[in-house]
């Protein structure tokens, strides 16, 4: 079996056991690769109809493309979407420039999710997170509960073992499932080229600039790159050494900075 | 083949972080630490030493790092204004001008200091070190050796040099730190995971100790810091719920103690160096004072209503204040809106220590314990960007820098506060001072070690 086909097969495999453990599970979808790729492996478990909801958070502040091609895709691919909004907090104004982007990313998108999952009495969420991706997600399992402060209960964690999950809920708590984790941003890329998955535009170079993360228009930037197809892209990951958030990295490291400062008592 | 007698030499440093000279006497005292009391008999010494000013973990660990005053490090705190601006910005590893001493022991050469001077020529060959969770030390950097980084470490790889030791933190589920943000939630929850913290520190470094080459090895326990911001009243309060695991925690501390120091002796005898230290003691806070308050109330300060932080630091603004007590003169030549005049500075420097000497607690009891003008404390090239006032609190006022409070005085969940009078270090009894040591000449200490 090559690579991306074990890779795959992990991940639908954790995608099935995931539904059958807990019927009210939903997937959180952000547009980007990552959790585009989620989604079609979720497709594939589900031999093209995903029988859960799909959860977009929809800050408001994010890129046109991402909308149209969310848009395009929920009538492609038949995808049950719901759009998580935190209507009251954008009604007062919440945004990157009134408060915090600490404040703001808390409000719109962590306090978003915690509305609709309250909404609909999810008990569990598939996300897209990669191993690789960013260090302090480094400890991440696939198997995550938080509580109901959305904190990350590490002393509940479950051990990660491969065929038997601790798949048992406390009360009021949810899991985060992550039928990722084991790819690495090649892997997404080259399974993405494998699989000629539609991406958003916004990764393919326009002028000499490409994002290599997305999320909110206000916090992202692109890297020099004239990569414009696929095979492009993949090509330039395989080469380069910078890490992939080069342009969102050091807003979200200033944030997680001040957090731990906070706690401390500093600032 | 006998190696030179050079090649022998090795140093083991714990670094125990917050934690008091005066709590150490007593916990040994009382038969809390009795291998640390052991080790004492053994030919070492127990020394009060000062802080760094200010007795931040950053300012002061960097200046043991560097053996040099903020004024050559460059570091001041854990926040900074952006040159000319009024935006925050956070100092990390890549802000500090001076080597440390595992650069001068690994002969790189890319920085100077006052101590590179006195040392790079007689440190015969490139040592090599295990650098393990020392605040301030991310990201990590490359050097010769194996470098972990301690607070503030957001991202694991960044904080691990080489590769190498990342894979091995990552396949042990390491973590950084301890949430402190759960201590508000759940302090029970908080203290089980400090002890479970304290554990997975203890494993990285015994394999590091053990599985790596070295000939300098300094580690730091910094689970000590959080368990005394959040429970130093349990510290000596046989009432207070939490004072058995405070004490457990020391029990524990001891015994990981002992056996660092006693493997180091198996394998190295009497002849290598061995030091213990802290970057600042504890003290119970009593009220947090909030010294930009102070100054809004006094007219010092004005804050615009919009804006983040010192954005909203107005044009009538005379002086401000960051984390814990670093007073700035808003100067016409060092911000956009600055509008003291080079000539007003000194007079009105003498006016702010006047003021702040008035600052009283509750009971007429003095708040404000020794003000220092940089130019006191500070000397080398770095001077200019340091705070023009520091203030030293009385123990159990805690300064603060927020800008958000209303009342001068308040309380914070927070049970203990950093002390500047009160740190520790442990060395060779042969080692002698003739007046109180500060934190940053211990490091002289360790290189001398090495250049004999």
């Amino acid at each position: 079996m090559d690579h991306l086909t074990r890779l795959e097969n992990k991940s639908i495999y954790i995608i099935r056991e995931s539904y059958y453990q807990f019927k009210d599970i939903a997937m959180l979808w952000s547009i980007g690769k990552d959790s585009t790729t989620l989604l079609w492996l979720c497709r594939k478990a589900f031999f093209g109809h995903i029988p859960f909801p799909i959860i977009h958070i929809d800050t408001s502040y994010k890129f046109p493309e991402m909308y149209q091609f969310r848009n395009e895709r929920v009538k492609e691919w038949d995808l049950n979407l719901l759009i998580a909004r935190n209507e009251e907090k954008l009604k007062e104004g919440m945004g990157p420039n009134q408060g915090s982007k600490l404040d703001c990313c808390n409000e719109l998108k962590t306090n978003a999710l915690r509305l609709i999952l309250k909404k609909y009495h999810l008990k569990a969420i598939l996300l897209g997170i990669r191993r690789d991706e960013h260090g302090i997600r480094a400890k991440e399992r696939y198997f995550s509960p938080r509580d109901t402060q959305f904190k990350w209960d590490y002393e509940n964690q479950p051990a990660e073992l491969w065929d038997q999950y601790q798949s048992m809920v406390e009360e009021e708590e949810h899991f985060r499932i992550h039928p990722l984790l084991h790819f690495t941003e090649l892997d997404v890329w080259s399974y993405v080229q494998r699989e000629r998955l539609p991406i958003v535009s916004l990764y393919s170079s326009k002028n000499g600039k490409r994002f290599r993360s997305i999320g909110c228009v206000p916090c992202c930037s692109p890297i020099d790159s004239n990569a414009q197809t696929i095979d492009e892209i993949v090509e330039e990951i395989r080469s380069s050494k910078t890490s992939e958030r080069s342009g969102r990295a050091q807003d979200k490291e200033n944030i997680y900075t001040m957090q731990k400062l906070r706690a401390l008592g500093y600032m | 083949m006998k190696l030179s007698s050079n090649r022998d030499k090795k140093a083991l440093i714990i670094g125990i972080d917050g934690v008091p000279y005066s709590l150490l006497n007593t916990y040994m005292e009382n038969d809390i630490m009795p291998n640390l009391k052991k080790i004492l008999s053994q030919g070492f010494a127990l020394h009060q030493t000062n802080a760094s000013v200010p007795d931040i973990s950053s300012v002061s660990w960097t200046s043991f790092n560097t053996g040099v005053n903020p004024g050559e490090h460059g570091i001041y705190g854990f926040t900074d204004l952006k040159p000319d601006s009024y935006s925050l910005t956070f100092p990390n590893s890549k802000d500090i001008k001076a080597p440390t001493f595992w650069e001068i022991l690994g002969k790189a050469d890319q920085k100077t200091s006052t101590l590179f001077q006195k040392y790079h020529k007689k440190i015969s060959h490139p040592y090599r070190s295990v650098i393990f969770n020392v605040p301030h030390t991310y990201p990590a950097w490359p050097m010769n050796g194996i470098l972990v980084s301690g607070f503030v470490a957001i991202d694991l790889r960044k904080a691990t040099f080489p590769e190498s030791a990342y894979s091995y933190l990552q396949s042990i589920n390491y973590l950084i730190d301890v949430e402190a943000e759960k201590a508000r939630e759940d302090k029970v929850a908080f203290m089980k995971s400090l002890f479970e913290c304290f554990e997975i520190r203890k494993k990285a470094i015994s394999h590091f100790f053990a599985e790596e080459s070295w000939d300098l090895f300094f580690a730091c326990i910094t689970e000590t810091d959080r368990l005394h911001h959040f429970f130093f009243d349990a510290s000596n309060d046989k009432e207070n719920p939490y004072h058995e695991s405070f004490l457990r925690f020391y029990v524990e501390l001891d015994k990981f103690i002992k056996y660092l120091y006693e493997q180091f002796i198996e394998r190295y005898s009497e002849k290598g160096f061995f030091m213990i230290l802290s970057d600042h003691g504890f003290a119970p806070v009593k009220k947090e004072v909030y010294i930009n308050r102070f100054l809004e109330e006094k007219g010092l300060l004005v804050l615009k209503n919009e804006g983040h932080f010192y954005e909203r630091v107005d044009h009538k603004t005379k002086a401000f204040n960051l984390d814990p007590c670093r007073i700035y003169i808003h100067g016409k030549d060092s911000y956009p809106r600055g509008t003291v005049e080079k000539e007003e500075k000194a007079s009105l420097l003498k006016e702010i220590k006047k003021i702040l000497r008035t600052l009283k607690g509750e009971n007429g009891d003095e708040v404000i314990d020794k003000i220092f003008e940089k130019e006191e404390i500070y000397h080398g090239p770095h001077t200019p960007m340091a705070p023009d006032l520091v203030c030293l609190p009385k123990d159990g006022y805690d300064l603060k820098g927020s800008l958000e409070k209303k009342e001068i005085f308040g309380y914070n969940i927070f049970k203990g506060m950093h002390t500047w009078h009160d740190a520790v270090c442990i060395l060779s009894e042969n080692i002698r001072f003739s007046k109180k040591p500060s934190v940053e000449i211990l490091t002289d200490f360790i290189l001398q070690y090495y250049s004999q």
